[in-house]
């Protein structure tokens, strides 16, 4: 299989959702992938919506498999949380945090799905000192938090992921791919470039 | 050894110019480094030249390596690479990019290590070597190439990281006193710093350096202003270089912001730039610069909202400005109180630190995430700004590190410490760290889990010093209101979490105590000296001017703690102000402006009077000078006036202990505060003070001592007070915090009711928003813990906190439905669970309960809630199983229909799916099972007794089998039990019916779950007394049903059924093929026991439909032999047939069959068949008219004439009379086949013609004359009626001679009788005649004769 140039990491909020879908999608297709949430905690949608089920990261997702499984598996089967976490099982162990992602090591690509967390990304690498100088490039496609547009989104994500590793050096042609990518799929995104 | 490495490093070197592969070039190269880093620098210097060989590479691999291995080796050789230096320059224009950005990459390193290692030679040694300048001369180049690559066309990568050097340059060279404090905190390198650079250095001149920088960031600018022609990724790396300028640039801040406030990005003129994102980087420059503390940002905040706003960033930025806000807050509150501590604490700084990072670590994530400790370092800013010497600066950060280095000789934490005390220790080192421990401390504070929290408050509760505090007691007149001797406690646990910060302090202080208190209470009071935060500008800040300040400094070479000593000073002015207002003018100081303060806390208050005090004398002359300025600071002394009065009084108010202490305090402080001022000692005057004083004092009591009744007053009022506040707090920031401190009062409060009455209330209010379950599950967690912790002395926790949950358990079960499920929830998540609430549950599922009036109120939902409850317990719980499985099990055998049918429902559906109990289950449910036989042991001891009594009951059983299998009431079987072998077994149970069923239900329950404990039911269905049976009989429908006709343990049995199970099989064959055609391993099964062990047929009546009519004829018969309600059934089934094979028999071959029946042959008595027939002949749908008459017709061909025929005949007549005509032809067909010589056919036929007259008429002339004869003597009533009929004209004639003279009118018919003869009966019948060699011969001979 061909070598992939770049590393990629997929945020959003609890790294269970938007950036696991995209997650899996590339580590399918061969990308050297990680992904990760910038909240907090981890949340999922509870019987209602002032009682989240609230995880840290780090807790496998397995275990909220077994809690959730076992606090209603019907209304967790239905609104596709166990799913969810039971594909999730497959991609990697547990929910990571960007924030703490340091011994992770440098990334080449980073994908956020919603503007918030592409602020709390870019703020946390202009925090970090930029010893390696390595440039970063942080992209958010706005993506909803729900599974379908999650599927579509992680499709779009990697579509982009493909053309940027197509090229040689995407500091040259970022501005084309984004602008060749809004055109086609009507769908903004904002892009950002850091340093490690 | 040395030219051994050289050789080996040249080879290698020379590989990797010249091998063919790519490959070995670069591992060659790689080992080639490794040689070169692990020998001396200046041999190592020697093969340098070799190295830059390989410059010329033709792979740009190569390339980038060697850029790395320069890197490498430059570093660690520093004074060795001006040789290597050239290199990359030449490498920044290489064509490939990637060598290009590696070399910038390294260059930049090394660029600051140069710096570097210039500073610090000129700090140590006052010059600089050669090298070092020739170096810098090489470095100053490459910062000039970078430049020219920033600014001419080329790679975007390339340039985008050339832009990245100029930051980096910039910030180098522009001065940053905060900058220093980054490396300690943050684990980072050290970066040099313009600000190291002391006047005089030979090269680095630190004006020029700025000029520079300042020169650079212009270029920046400018770059920005030009960013319509460059690409979009390089504007946005432009903007944010800028944008981290300016954060951490507070100098630049103002240009940059205007620079990007100017810049608009013109999107028409901006040719294949992504617009939106440029704009937005410049968003979130700005939101960056929101986020600095800064007082030059402070600012410009308004405009930044207002930019950010028009930028639609509003909401973003508002969300900013809280979170900056807050954590100016905490910060400040940390940083007060870390330095406060300081000097006290300091010695058990090595060792509680290194323990505090370590548990710090997983404990910080929020707080330090998203760049708050950004903020939280700036925010010092402030503080940091009156030291205005760079070298000061310099040496205080060094002389921090020394400081913290040395290992100490108070090893405080001694190993019988418990998490608590431990935490506390942590956080007193912590303050001990001062400022750099106050961020981490902020961190700590913030993650502590409510729970140790809460401990934390609550052990030092009893450290509370007699005398209250002063400020505190101040502080706390609401609460005074109430109860004025409670104020100390009621405070500290009202208080917000900084309070517990004292705790620390506290118990290793002793003597010290008030003093500390006071310094911990009053954390606000340092506060002062912070940047005033974002709140109020700086500049006018009259400390500014206060001479003190000024003088500190410049006084004292060694200052770090200048400030911390203010501090103290002023923390002991507060109990000595307090105690002795008009002492001490001179201390005093800096306090006046915590007026700000005062919206912050609700303690504050307090502060003022203190300070009150000194403020009139006070003043200093400066600051009144400030002119218009000061008025703000000054109305508030003016104001404060009044809450000085009232504290006071409070304080006389209070126990005379206060008055006691206050003289060893005054003491205290004044030395203090003397020596302080004597040596102005800046790390330890504290501690030195104390030490000194409080060898003279007496100890001091340091506790208040309360009465019981005052002990349980204060618990309930904190939890009143408690509770209050927790109403209308509906956020959960405090409520952990609140639900901790709720739990450890609970548990020391007397077990009274009406407090865990106001509880309860409390608990059932929230309990469905979840936090009444969390206060009960922390109260009960926090009582559970106690019991653990010292079960054996100490019996209380665990009484209160079986009381407590009790109360709890039924508080659920009384206010919410049976449908709430809260009740399950506790049980499940309580600690432990007493026998007491086991008992409940047992009530609740089992016990009948009445109410007051006796009457039974059990509510079955009730029931089903307990059964929930038991069932989670069972899964959840593995310790309280034993106990809910005995609930549920005694709930499955409940004498109440309802109940047990719950119960049943579970253990069989649900918990008999356990593994791990269904043995359990299985064993009760046999043993329940075995207890409805009264002789339950004289079962066993048949079973397993002498075998010879046991062939007998077989030999008996199987002589029974037949007539036993005709009962259907199993309650008969029982008397075919051979009594006389057993006596023992035929007993007369004294259980009655529904006694049986309540035992036996979950046996049968549990069957449809594993069908092989069916094999048991059969087994002593045998023995079992008559109601057994009977209950067995209403039990196994659902059962057979719910098994199905092909479960192969059922099939099992059916193949080989225990003796005595006969009734039992032929009631499960019945059901199972009740509505269903049964499966051809069942009939297959069913013959198979027929043919072999049980000859039975009754057995097969179920599947009779199934079978075909080959196989149904050979044993009608057999069917027959039954009782006639069983021939009925197979009848029926016979009839029925299955629905691809249509009936095994139709009606006609019924009749036929049973006709064909030979009583000799068959062994059956003929009145057994006329019965059958009789049965068939009532089911007159079935047998019609029709079905008789084809009946009849088929067997009156047959020869021999079937026995019942003539029977049949009369019988079908008197059923139906329409049906003469047919019988008549009957009947002439049996003339012809001369019945009269069958005499038993023919008392019948005669009887048919006697009954059927005058119908018969013709038939009877049919009759050859004897018969006629025969048959009018012996029906003589026929004889006149036949003559008259015979004696009509038309009729007459066609009669022989014969038959008239038998009828007696032989003399008028005479002459016809000739030519008559020839159409009288057949030919046929002659021929029989004739063939005909009987006694009748001379008859025969008549007809012959006409």
């Amino acid at each position: 299989m061909k070598r992939m140039k770049f590393r990629y990491a997929m945020v959003c909020s609890s790294n269970q959702n938007r950036s696991m879908e995209a997650h899996s999608i590339l580590k399918r297709q061969g990308f050297d992938v990680s992904s990760y949430g910038t909240g907090s905690h981890v949340k999922l949608p509870g019987p209602s919506l002032r009682e989240p089920n609230v995880y840290d990261f780090g807790t496998p997702y397995k275990h909220m498999l077994e809690d959730l499984r076992r606090k209603d598996p019907e209304l967790y089967k239905r609104n596709g949380i166990l799913p969810m976490l039971k594909r999730n099982c497959t991609v990697k162990l547990a929910p990571q945090r960007w924030q703490e992602n340091a011994a992770d090591g440098s990334f080449d690509v980073v994908f956020t799905f919603e503007e918030k967390v592409f602020d709390m990304v870019i703020e946390d690498l202009n925090n970090r000192d930029h010893v390696l100088m390595k440039t970063v490039l942080i992209i958010n496609l706005e993506v909803k938090d729900n599974h379908e547009e999650a599927a579509i989104g992680a499709r779009l994500a990697l579509d982009l992921c493909q053309e940027i590793e197509a090229t040689d050096s995407w500091e040259d042609t970022i501005d084309d791919i984004v602008a060749a990518f809004e055109k086609q799929h009507r769908r903004k995104l904002l892009y950002s470039i850091s340093f490690y | 050894m040395a030219g051994a490495s050289r050789d080996q490093a040249l080879s290698l070197l020379a590989a990797a110019n010249n091998h063919g592969d790519l490959a070995v070039k670069l591992s060659s190269l790689k080992q080639a480094k490794d040689i070169l880093l692990s020998v001396e620098p200046s041999s190592a210097s020697e093969l340098f030249p070799y190295l830059v060989e390989l410059q010329s590479s033709p792979e740009s691999l190569v390339r980038k390596s060697l850029v790395e291995v320069v890197e490498e080796i430059g570093l660690k050789t520093i004074e060795h690479s001006t040789v290597l230096l050239p290199l990359l320059l030449t490498f920044l224009k290489d064509d490939d990019s990637t060598v290009a950005r590696q070399s910038i990459v390294s260059g930049t390193n090394i660029f600051c290590s140069v710096l570097e290692e210039m500073a610090l030679q000129f700090h140590h040694h006052g010059k600089l070597e050669r090298w070092l300048e020739e170096l810098w001369s090489w470095m100053t180049k490459f910062k000039d190439a970078v430049l020219s690559i920033a600014l001419e066309p080329g790679s975007v990568g390339t340039k985008m990281l050339a832009l990245k050097f100029l930051e980096t340059y910039v910030l180098l060279f522009t001065s940053d006193i905060n900058d220093s404090e980054r490396p300690v905190a943050e684990g980072s390198r050290r970066v040099f710093n313009i600000s190291w650079l002391v006047g005089g250095h030979p090269v680095l001149d630190p004006y020029m350096l700025t000029s520079e920088a300042n020169k650079t960031l212009g270029i920046l600018l400018n770059l920005l202003r030009v960013a319509t022609s460059l690409p979009g990724a390089l504007t946005i790396t432009v903007i944010n270089c800028l944008a981290s300028i300016g954060r951490k640039r507070p100098v630049h801040y103002i240009n940059i912001l205007s620079a990007l406030l100017d810049f608009d990005p013109n999107f028409e003129t901006m040719k294949g730039c992504h617009a939106a994102s440029i704009s937005y980087s410049v968003r979130t420059a700005f939101l960056g610069f929101l986020r600095c503390t800064n007082p030059a940002f402070v600012e410009s905040r308004d405009r930044l909202l207002r930019v950010l706003r028009a930028m639609n960033a509003g909401d973003a930025a508002d969300q900013v400005i809280r979170q900056v806000d807050k954590m100016i807050k905490n910060t400040e509150r940390a940083l007060r109180d870390a330095r406060d501590k300081d000097d006290q604490l300091s010695s058990q700084l090595l060792v509680s630190g290194d323990l505090f990072k370590k548990r710090s670590i997983p404990l910080d994530n929020d707080v330090s995430a998203n760049g708050h400790d950004l903020a939280s370092k700036r925010i010092r800013y402030g503080s940091e700004m009156y030291m205005t010497s760079p070298v000061q600066l310099n040496d205080f950060r060094r002389d921090e590190g020394s400081v913290n280095g040395l290992p100490t000789d108070f090893p405080l934490l001694d190993g019988e410490l418990t998490p608590v005390e431990k935490m506390i220790a942590m956080i007193g080192a912590l303050l001990a760290e001062g400022e750099r421990g106050a961020e981490s401390l902020e961190i700590l504070i913030s993650k502590i889990q409510p729970d140790l929290l809460a401990d934390i408050v609550i052990t030092n509760m009893k450290h509370l010093p007699k005398s209250p505090p002063p400020l505190a007691r101040v502080g706390n007149l609401p609460v005074s209101r109430k109860i004025s001797s409670l104020n100390g406690q009621a405070q500290v646990m009202v208080g917000a979490p900084t309070n517990s910060l004292q705790s620390p302090t506290l118990p290793s202080q002793g003597p010290f105590s008030p003093s500390t208190i006071m310094s911990s209470v009053v954390p606000d009071t340092p506060s002062v000296n912070n940047p005033l935060d974002s709140k109020r500008d700086p500049r006018r800040d009259p400390r500014r001017l206060d001479p003190r300040r000024v003088a500190a400094p410049v006084g004292l070479s060694s200052t770090p703690t200048v400030e911390d000593t203010n501090t103290t000073l002023s923390e002991f002015d507060g109990p000595i102000s307090l105690g002795k207002p008009n002492l001490i003018p001179v201390t005093v100081t800096v306090d006046n402006p915590s007026a700000p303060l005062i919206s912050k806390m609700k303690n504050d208050e307090s502060l003022e009077s203190p300070l009150v005090s000194g403020t009139g004398q006070l003043t200093p002359d400066e600051e009144v000078q400030e002119g218009p300025e000061e008025t703000a600071p000054t109305i508030q002394f003016n104001d404060s006036t009044d809450p000085t009065n009232s504290p006071i009084h409070t304080v006389d108010e209070d126990t005379v202990a206060i008055n006691l202490s206050d003289d060893p305090v005054k003491e205290e402080a004044d030395a203090s505060s003397f020596l302080e001022f004597d040596h102005h000692s800046p790390v330890h005057s504290n501690t030195s003070a104390s030490e000194d004083t409080c060898q003279d004092l007496p100890q001091l009591p340091t506790y208040v001592e309360l009465t019981q009744e005052q002990q349980e007053c204060v618990r309930k009022l904190a939890i009143e007070r408690i509770i209050e506040s927790y109403k209308h707090l509906f956020g959960t920031d405090c409520s952990q915090m609140r639900l901790a401190l709720l739990a450890r009062l609970v548990a020391q409060i007397d077990a009274n009711d009406d407090v865990v009455m106001m509880l309860q209330k409390h608990i059932v209010m929230d309990y469905h928003e979840q936090k009444g379950h969390e206060l009960v599950l922390h109260v009960l967690y926090h009582l559970h813990s106690l019991t653990i912790s010292d079960s054996v002395q100490n019996t209380y926790p665990a009484v209160v906190y079986e009381k407590f949950l009790l109360a709890v358990a039924k508080l659920l079960l009384d206010s919410f439905p049976a449908s709430d499920k809260s009740f399950s929830k506790l049980l499940g998540e309580v600690p432990i669970l007493p026998d007491s609430i086991l008992k409940l549950l047992d009530d609740l599922c089992y016990s009948d309960v009445t109410d007051k009036h006796g009457k039974d109120v059990r509510d079955v939902e009730r029931v089903t809630q307990g059964l929930g409850a038991v069932w989670s317990l069972i899964l959840g719980r593995p310790q309280y199983r034993q106990a809910c499985l005995d609930i549920a099990l005694k709930c499955a055998v409940h004498s109440q229909d309802e109940i047990r049918a719950k119960a049943i429902r579970l253990v069989a559906n649900k918990l008999f799916q356990l593994s791990y109990i269904s043995d359990n289950i299985e064993q009760f449910a046999t043993h329940m099972l075995q207890s409805v036989d009264s002789h339950a042991s004289d079962v066993e001891l048949l079973q397993c007794g002498s075998t010879e009594e046991r062939s007998e009951g077989m030999v008996g059983s199987q002589e029974t089998s037949v007539s036993g299998s005709q009962i259907s009431e199993s309650g008969n079987s029982e008397n075919n039990f051979p009594t006389q072998a057993h006596p023992s077994a035929q007993r007369t149970t004294t259980m009655s019916l529904p006694e049986v069923q309540r035992a036996i239900s979950l046996y049968f329950a549990l069957c449809t779950k594993k069908p092989n404990l069916l094999q048991h039911l059969f087994n002593i269905y045998g023995q079992a007394a008559k109601t057994v049976k009977q209950a067995f009989h209403r039990h196994i429908p659902i059962l057979i049903r719910a098994l199905g006709s092909s479960c192969s343990e059922l099939l099992q049995i059916i193949s080989d059924p225990p003796q005595g199970s006969e009734s039992l099989l032929a009631l499960v064959l019945q059901i199972l093929t009740q509505e269903t055609t049964p499966s051809s391993d069942l009939i297959a099964t069913v013959k198979h026991l027929y043919e072999t062990k049980l000859k039975d047929v009754s057995i097969l009546i179920p599947m009779l439909s199934s079978l075909s009519k080959n196989e149904v004829l050979p044993i009608f018969p057999r069917l027959v032999a039954l009782s006639i309600e069983k021939f009925q059934m197979a009848l029926a089934h016979i009839l029925q047939g299955s629905a691809h094979t249509g009936p095994a028999l139709t009606p006609v071959e019924v009749l036929v069959a049973i006709h064909g029946i030979i009583p000799e042959r068959d062994g059956l008595p003929l009145k057994k068949i006329t019965d059958t027939c009789s049965a068939c002949f009532e089911q007159r749908t079935v047998f019609t008219q029709q079905v008789l008459a084809k009946a009849l017709s088929q067997m009156v061909d047959q020869t021999p004439l079937p026995l019942l025929f003539m029977r049949t005949v009369i019988q079908a007549i008197d059923a139906f009379p329409s049906l003469v005509d047919f019988v008549m032809e009957i009947l002439s067909k049996l003339v012809r086949k001369q019945v009269w010589k069958l005499p038993k056919l023919w008392v019948g036929f005669l009887k048919c013609v006697s009954q059927t007259q005058p119908h018969s008429f013709h038939v009877l002339l049919l009759l050859p004359p004897p018969q006629l004869e025969n048959a009018l003597s012996k029906h003589p009533n026929l004889r006149s009626p036949l003559a008259a009929f015979a004696g009509q004209p038309s009729v007459k004639t066609s009669l022989p001679r014969s038959t008239l003279s038998v009828l007696g009118l032989t003399n008028e018919m005479h002459t016809q009788q000739s030519h008559l003869s020839s159409f009288n009966p057949s030919d046929t019948v002659r021929e029989r005649c004739l063939e005909d060699d009987t006694s009748k011969g001379n008859m025969v001979a008549d007809h012959m004769g006409y």
